[in-house]
C-alpha cells in the first residue's frame, strides 16, 4: 500500500469512528450534530496542520506554527473580549483580534534591520505572551464567562450550534478553502525558500513579499479556526514534521499530507474525548495526551 | 452569606463584600475587597475584621492567606442543604445571632422538603459554551429531587460538571430548566428531545434563588415545585 492510501485511508478511518461512535444512539438529528463535529475536526486539524507546514517551510524553523507567531493569541484575546462584553458574534471578535495582532507584528518586525523571517518569529512570540497575558486579566476580572473563555483556550468541538450560527459557519469554511488553494499555489517558491533566504533571493523569488502574503494568510486562517472551535494546540507544530517524515522535504506532496494527516488526528482525539467519559473533555487536551507520545514513539523508531 | 447576615439583622457588622454580593441592594454600598474568586488580602485586612467568612472551595487561597495573618476565619462549604443549614447555625452562633439563625434554618427547612411526586426527568443548563449542568454533589440537585424532579445528570459526582450535548440527547428530559440568556430551541439535533417537542424549557427562574446557597432559595424551590406540578 502507498504512503498516499495510507493517509487517506487514516482519514476515512477516523471520520467513520467520528460519525459511527458516541454515547447516543444513531439518529438523523444526532448525525447532523456529529457530521458538525466532524466537519469543524476536518477544518481545524487540517488547517493547523497545513499552515504549520507552510510556516515552518517558509521561516525554515522546526519550532514555528501558527501560535508562534501572535496570531492565534490574538484570536483568543479578541474571542475572550467578545465573550465578556456582548456575549455574542465572537468569530468576528476573533477574527479581528488574529487580524489585529499579526498586523502589529507584521508592523514591528518590519520596523528593525534583519532578516524579516526572525524578526517576525520575534515579534510573534512577544505579542504571544501580551495577549496571553491580557487573556489572563479578563479571565480574572470575569464571573461565569470563564469557563467559556477556558475552553477557548483549550478548544473544543462541541460547539451547539443553531441555524444562523451554522450559515456563518459554513461561510468561514468556504472562505478558508480558498485561502488554501491560494497557499498551496505557492508549494514551489516555498521549497526553494527552505534552502535558505540568500538562496531563494539568488533564484529569484521575493523572499520579503513572499514572506508577508503567507504570513497574514496563514494568520487569517489561523483567526477562523480559533473563531469556531478555540485555540487547539500542537496540530499545527507536530503534525507538519510527521508529514515530511512520510513523503519528504516537497511541499507539493508535504502541504497536503499535512492536511490530512492533522484532520485525521483531530479528528480521532475527538472521537476519544467524547466517548472515554461523559464529561466534555476539550479535544486540545487530549491531542497532547496522545500527540506526545505518538511522536516520541516516531522519533526514537528512526 | 451576604444574604444570610442581612436575614439574621447583622449587617451592621458587616465591614466589607465581595463584588459578587449584590443582594439585597443595601450590600452594594458597602466597601468591596474584590471579586468571589479574588478577593484581595490587602482589602480584607485593611478593613480590620473580627471574623471573615470564606466560601470553599472558591476562596481557598485567601483563606491559607488570612490564616496566616492570624485572623479568625470562618469556613462555608454549601455542596449539600445540610451543608447550608450547618453553616447558617454555627455562623449564628458565632456572631451571637444564634436564634435568629436556628429559626431561618427552621423556616428554610419546613419550606423545602419532599413533595412525594413522581419525579420528571430534567436537565438545568447554566452555560451554553460548554455545555455546564449540576452534578449530585450540588444543593440544587437536591432541591430538584424534593419539588418532584429527577436531574438527569445526577450520576455525576462533580458539583458543576461541562457535559456532552450527546448526552443530554440520549438522556431525554421531560423538562429542560436554563439559567443563561441564550436561546436553545433551534440547535440542530435538540428537536426531538422530549421537553423540546412538548415546549416544556424555561427560561425565566431567578438563578439566584437557585444557585446561591442562602434564605432566597425557599423562593427558587417553590417556584420549581411550581414548574414540576
Amino acid at each position: 500500500m502507498s504512503k498516499t492510501t495510507l493517509v487517506v485511508a487514516l482519514l476515512a478511518v477516523a471520520v467513520a469512528a467520528a460519525i459511527f461512535i458516541g454515547p447516543a444512539a444513531l439518529s438523523a438529528d444526532v448525525l447532523q450534530i456529529r457530521l458538525n463535529r466532524v466537519i469543524l475536526g476536518i477544518f481545524a486539524g487540517g488547517i493547523l496542520g497545513f499552515c504549520g507546514a507552510i510556516l515552518q517551510g517558509l521561516f525554515n524553523n522546526p519550532l514555528v506554527e501558527p501560535y508562534t507567531l501572535g496570531s492565534a493569541s490574538g484570536a483568543a484575546l479578541g474571542a475572550a473580549l467578545g465573550i465578556v462584553t456582548i456575549g455574542f458574534l465572537n468569530p468576528l471578535f476573533a477574527f479581528a483580534g488574529s487580524l489585529g495582532v499579526g498586523l502589529l507584528v507584521f508592523v514591528i518586525a518590519r520596523s528593525h534591520a534583519g532578516a524579516l523571517q526572525d524578526r517576525l518569529i520575534l515579534a510573534g512570540v512577544i505579542m504571544s505572551f501580551l495577549c496571553s497575558s491580557l487573556v489572563m486579566i479578563i479571565m480574572v476580572m470575569s464571573g461565569r464567562e470563564l469557563y467559556e473563555i477556558l475552553y477557548l483556550l483549550m478548544g473544543y468541538l462541541g460547539v451547539i450550534m443553531n441555524p444562523g450560527q451554522r450559515v456563518i459557519a459554513i461561510a468561514i469554511l468556504v472562505l478558508s478553502l480558498a485561502i488554501v488553494i491560494y497557499l498551496y499555489r505557492h508549494h514551489r517558491e516555498l521549497d526553494i525558500l527552505s534552502q535558505g533566504a540568500e538562496t531563494a533571493s539568488g533564484l529569484g523569488v521575493d523572499t520579503h513579499r513572499l514572506s508577508r502574503n503567507l504570513f497574514f494568510a496563514t494568520a487569517l486562517l489561523t483567526g477562523f479556526v480559533v473563531s469556531l472551535v478555540g485555540a487547539i494546540g500542537f496540530v499545527g507544530l507536530v503534525i507538519p514534521h510527521i508529514a515530511k517524515r512520510l513523503f519528504g522535504p516537497k511541499h507539493l506532496r508535504n502541504l497536503p499530507a499535512s492536511f490530512i494527516l492533522g484532520a485525521a488526528f483531530l479528528l480521532l482525539a475527538d472521537t476519544l474525548s467524547r466517548t472515554i467519559t461523559v464529561y466534555e473533555l476539550p479535544v486540545g487536551v487530549v491531542t497532547s495526551l496522545i500527540g506526545v507520545p505518538f511522536f516520541i514513539y516516531l522519533y526514537s523508531k528512526r | 452569606m451576604t444574604e444570610v447576615i442581612f436575614t439574621l439583622g447583622a449587617q451592621d457588622d458587616l465591614a466589607g463584600v465581595t463584588t459578587y454580593c449584590d443582594y439585597p441592594d443595601a450590600a452594594r454600598k458597602l466597601p468591596k475587597v474584590g471579586d468571589f474568586s479574588n478577593p484581595s488580602l490587602e482589602r480584607i485586612v485593611g478593613l480590620k475584621p473580627d471574623l471573615v467568612i470564606v466560601n470553599l472551595p472558591e476562596q481557598n487561597r485567601i483563606k491559607t492567606e488570612l490564616e496566616q495573618y492570624k485572623i479568625q476565619v470562618f469556613v462555608t462549604e454549601p455542596e449539600s442543604l445540610a451543608d447550608i443549614y450547618r453553616d447558617i447555625t454555627n455562623l449564628g452562633g458565632r456572631i451571637g445571632r444564634q436564634r435568629a439563625a436556628d429559626s431561618l434554618v427552621a423556616y428554610m427547612r419546613k419550606r423545602i422538603r419532599p413533595t412525594g411526586r413522581k419525579p420528571k426527568s430534567v436537565y438545568i443548563e447554566l452555560s451554553p459554551r460548554p455545555l455546564i449542568t449540576i452534578g449530585r454533589n450540588n444543593f440544587l440537585n437536591e432541591m430538584v429531587g424534593m419539588a418532584g424532579g429527577k436531574n438527569i445528570f445526577d450520576d455525576l459526582v462533580r458539583p458543576y460538571p461541562a457535559v456532552n450535548q450527546e448526552e443530554v440527547i440520549k438522556r431525554d428530559p421531560e423538562i429542560i430548566i436554563i439559567l443563561h440568556p441564550e436561546g436553545i430551541k433551534d440547535r440542530i439535533g435538540w428537536r426531538k428531545i422530549e421537553a423540546i417537542r412538548n415546549d416544556r424549557v424555561y427560561t425565566d427562574l431567578n438563578q439566584d434563588q437557585l444557585l446561591r446557597p442562602g434564605p432566597r432559595l425557599v423562593y427558587g424551590f417553590q417556584a420549581l415545585e411550581k414548574l414540576f406540578e
